[in-house]
């Protein structure tokens, strides 16, 4: 028990909504037990009352004033509280315990079971519940306990969808299948799996059905139906309201009871809404939020910062596209300001050429993405760059305006997203998405010709034309994937970012897209930086390749190089990893241990701890990038000593 | 499955959903204690004959259903072999011709009585359903564009306060205030005999609205931003809110053209739903500022017991929101291309 409130007191702390609520919510409760002595008068004692003691205004004697009987207003109020509360709490019990039954139920047995309970729980739902107490409370005596009941069965609608739901999702996991597999029965596994997660929701619920019953018991109270002798906060105001206070002008007698409900309610608004957060916290990005990626630029250092050259000043200038020097992204902690930030791409230096296709390799979360993002700047709100040029054609993208760079964006550089079920608006037809990027970046605005525009784009793809007034969900995944490329092709851009564009495919459909991508590339002489983890592709389809790990370069080399005499350690180790057709009798050997996470690297080389060449120096001091020929680059303690 | 294959199901739950109220609506007024007949006509100077005769005329000397003696609390007349001359029949045969039996209080079709009502309801809620929805919608959009700002915090705060007040208080604080403060109307729909031109009576009734509606509007409007915030927030986390951004859109761009789009599917449903909700609105706002409605109708049949209204109203409440969420399943089919899969 202490344990299960250490718990929820861990969760609770950091939300002040929760706590807030938590405090009014305690506090009035706290009214309503130590009712007796708080209050000055005994609502309950017979007084000899006089036309001079009805509404009389606040004074030293009755702080809030008197009522329509001569009584003390502030008692009658913090006597109030024991019979709103009492509503509240007993009606939602009877609410939640019907809703919680039927919700595990119907999510458990499903089937025929679910079906009758849900339609029942959908009619419920669209009957008005408060001409359907009215009636019920009229119909019977209009005693505590009978609106106790009536609010009860008419609340538990929505705690019967929510129970379900989440019973639905908990019967799907892992261990629930597991316990049933070896035998475990309905009940054990209701008691031991499906309660102790529905359990606390049904908590936060629970809270949020007081407040609903005790509006509706005031409501019902004040259109007549309360019980005349419990003088709960609604009841009060029946008797002000029928009994002259409007008249009389005595505000106090209506203003302080509904005072009482609000704060109760907005008191259990405030603490289920924070329970519900913490329970079902939601992961959100916001990508429209205010524009902070350079917000940190140049104000704090980086890490590393590496004074290797790089190959760019050998080559043409006129044939260079993109340029990224020494780029830093950090992301910062957004809820606890304090924390340390993550880093997630160090010191990142590359070239792209035109026609040049550029691989990017490495494991998940190695800051891959975060690193083509930052090339738009389309980073999510906790990203932050913090150094490092990016050069496009020799216009500096982090210093460009919004507007400028909205004209840059697609226009010259497009993305072709990893998972394009979600990358595409499902409410647009295809057709209009493509058309949009057109129509913003082009001079094309006669309907015919950005119609005949589409059905090429969509033609060199390999979808027919036909098709393009279908909306996403309509088509295959590997047909979206196909209009994600169709869509990135239609401003003819300098320069297409393809993030991953295989992962979410089967093999098959994997190949046609790359065989799309390779075909397309010839032909129209594009230039691609492809980011995978498939080292397979990357010798196919590029000319360069960097290899990340945890955020920094670790090698960057033509695709001969990184293939025949790769120089880090972790691209060996890689290469060992991912099988060769051509020596099918080695064996595949995995890298041993997990990539490092971004916020807690370790002090020195980030690979060192995974390392087979670890020497001493690699725990210290972190690598900087190391010329080992004329184009290959390798961040290693080895190379130095080489 | 087909889009009309769908249509054709919702509109059949609809029906479905009519006749259970309907039944409902009919055995909740017979198996409850509180006889419908000794409830009505309690007057003790009546006699037996009298009372006779008047449960003659409501239709109440008839068995509830064909032999089903428990569920005939008068026990009058006999079981009769004929299924058609049961309550439950009549019941169902006189509401198909728009009849919904007599007021015990005044003696009139209550179809008559509940019809004049229901305009005034409609004007009501109408006026403050399209305001709450305007608002409540502007003020979400806007506290989730500036999430986690003072304007969004601000916006969220105002919106839980305006939830958590009862509809009926917040309708008397402002009568107590308008009507002392402002100078405007205490209730009903327009000054008793006033006469003069056609925009003086108008500017009458807009007086008389005005409070009712402000109430109305803030009681509701705060859930509309609730919700809306939260969807918002939730499309714009969206990966192809991204794509759009890519694509080089500026985010009033991003905003009109894809996020509210979809932002407003899960609103549509909502509005339909909360009807049911907001019904229970206009009672409370009805009662407080006597407007002549269909929830004022409500409140004063309470307190005469005049079953046969009661019954009619929340007849014609609970059909007009099953109404209104078939509306909204349509809108929704409309709304969203993905429907036709499921």
């Amino acid at each position: 028990m202490t344990r299960t409130i250490a718990v929820a007191w861990k969760a609770i702390r950091h939300s002040p909504m929760t706590l807030v609520g938590a405090f009014m919510l305690l506090l009035s409760i706290f009214v309503a037990v130590f009712a007796p002595v708080i209050a000055p008068y005994d609502p309950e004692a017979v007084v000899r009352v006089t036309i001079n003691d009805i509404y009389v205004a606040p004074n030293a004697d009755h702080i809030f004033g008197t009522d329509d009987a001569g009584k003390d207003v502030f008692s009658n109020f913090v006597y109030g509280a024991r019979i709103s509360l009492t509503v509240g709490f007993f009606a939602s019990f009877i609410a939640v315990f019907i809703g919680g039954t039927l919700g595990i139920l119907a999510g458990f047995m499903g089937g025929r079971v679910e079906n009758i309970i849900m339609r029942f729980t959908d009619i419920m739902l669209v009957i008005p519940d408060l001409p359907l107490a009215v009636v019920l409370v009229a119909l019977t005596k209009p005693s505590l306990i009978n609106i106790i009941l009536v609010i009860g069965l008419l609340g538990w609608t929505g705690t019967a969808r929510l129970v379900r739901s989440q019973t639905l999702a908990v019967k799907q996991r892992k261990y629930v299948l597991r316990a049933r597999a070896i035998g475990a029965g309905d009940l054990h596994i209701i008691r031991k799996h499906i309660l102790p997660i529905v359990m606390p929701l049904m908590v936060a619920n629970t809270v949020l059905v007081i407040s609903l019953a005790i509006l509706n018991e005031s409501t019902l109270a004040f259109i007549g139906l309360g019980d005349p002798t419990a003088l709960s906060w609604g009841q009060m105001l029946n008797f002000a309201f029928n009994r002259g206070a409007m008249s009389a002008g005595a505000w106090w007698a209506m203003l302080i009871p509904g005072l009482g409900i609000v704060w109760v309610v907005l008191a259990c608004t405030l603490f289920g809404h924070g329970l519900e957060q913490i329970l079902n916290p939601r992961i959100e990005v916001h990508h429209l939020s205010a524009d902070k990626q350079l917000s940190d630029y140049k104000k704090s250092k980086p890490l590393v910062t590496s004074s290797v050259v790089l190959k760019s000043d050998d080559s043409p200038s006129s044939d260079i596209l993109l340029e990224v020097r020494n780029l830093s992204i950090n992301y910062i902690n957004t809820e606890h300001k304090s924390q340390k930030p993550a880093l997630a791409v160090s010191d990142v230096s590359f070239t792209l050429h035109k026609g040049e296709t550029l691989g990017l390799v490495g494991e998940s979360g190695c800051g891959k993405t975060t690193l083509m993002l930052s090339l738009m700047r389309l980073l999510p709100p906790a990203g932050r760059i913090i150094d490092g040029q990016i050069m496009f054609q020799g216009t500096d993208i982090l210093s460009l305006s919004e507007q400028n760079l909205n004209g840059l964006r697609w226009k010259d550089i497009s993305m072709i997203f990893q998972g394009a079920m979600n990358a595409m608006n499902p409410v647009k037809s295809v057709g209009d998405q493509i058309a949009e990027a057109i129509l913003l970046h082009t001079t094309i605005r006669d309907p015919k010709e950005l119609d005949n525009r589409i059905r090429e784009l969509l033609d060199l793809v390999g979808i027919a034309a036909n098709r393009k007034d279908d909306y996403p969900h309509q088509y295959s995944g590997g047909m979206r994937q196909r209009a994600m490329i169709a869509m990135a092709l239609a401003c003819s851009p300098q320069i297409i970012i393809a993030d991953e564009p295989t992962t979410a495919l089967d093999v098959m459909i994997q190949a046609q897209i790359l065989d799309l991508l390779m075909s397309l590339k010839e032909r129209l002489g594009l230039s691609i930086i492809f980011v995978t983890h498939d080292l397979g592709v990357i010798a196919e389809l590029c000319d360069s390749v960097i290899v990340m790990y945890g955020g920094m370069t670790a090698e960057y080399a033509s695709v001969d190089k990184i293939y025949n005499a790769p120089q880090h350690p972790y691209t060996r180790e890689l290469l060992r990893a991912f099988p060769d057709i051509s020596h099918l009798s080695q064996r595949l050997v995995a890298i041993p241990g997990y990539p490092p996470r971004l916020d807690a690297l370790p002090a020195g080389c980030r690979f060192a701890p995974r390392c087979p060449a670890v020497i001493d120096r690699c725990h210290t001091d972190i690598p900087l990038l190391h010329q080992t020929d004329g184009d290959q680059f390798a961040s290693c303690h080895l190379m130095e000593t080489q | 499955m087909q889009r009309w294959q769908y249509l054709v199901r919702r509109l059949l739950w609809a029906i479905f959903t009519i006749l259970f109220v309907l039944i409902l609506n009919f055995f909740i007024f017979r198996i409850l204690p509180g006889d419908p007949a000794r409830g009505g006509i309690r007057d003790p100077r009546l006699t037996v004959e009298a009372q006779d005769a008047i449960r003659v005329r409501f239709g109440l000397d008839k068995p509830v259903i064909n032999c089903f003696e428990t569920l005939n609390p008068i026990k009058f007349g006999s079981c009769a072999v004929n299924p058609f001359d049961t309550q439950l029949f009549i019941y169902i045969s006189n509401l198909a011709q728009g009849e919904l039996g007599f007021s015990y209080h005044s003696n009139r079709p209550v179809a008559e009585v509940l019809i004049e009502r229901l305009w005034n309801t409609l004007l009501l809620i109408g006026v403050g359903q399209v305001l709450a929805i305007v608002f409540g919608m502007i003020l979400g959009i806007v506290a989730a564009w500036k999430s986690r700002t003072a304007i969004d915090y601000t916006a969220l705060i105002f919106s839980l306060l305006a939830w958590s007040l009862p509809t009926f208080w917040l309708g008397i604080i402002l009568l107590f205030w308008g009507s002392r403060e402002l100078g405007l109307p205490v209730g009903g729909k327009s000054t008793p005999g006033l006469n003069g031109t056609s925009f003086e009576l108008l500017v009458d009734v807009i007086k008389h609205m005005l409070l009712p509606t402000i109430t109305y509007t803030v009681v509701v409007l705060g859930q509309y931003m609730l919700i809306m915030r939260s969807t918002l927030l939730d499309v714009l986390s969206q990966d192809y809110i991204l794509t759009a951004k890519a694509k080089g859109l500026s985010n009033i761009q991003i905003l009109r053209h894809h996020a509210l789009q979809n932002a407003m599917l899960p609103m549509v449903t909502i509005i339909a739903l909360n009807l049911g909700f907001t019904v229970a609105g206009a009672i409370q706002i009805e009662a407080v500022f006597s407007w002549p409605g269909l929830g004022g109708a409500i409140f004063e049949s309470v307190g005469r017991r005049d079953y046969p209204v009661l019954q009619g109203a929340f007849l014609l409440l609970a059909v007009s929101v099953i109404f209104a969420n078939l509306i909204a399943d349509l809108t929704y089919t409309m709304l969203d291309p993905r429907v036709e899969v499921g």
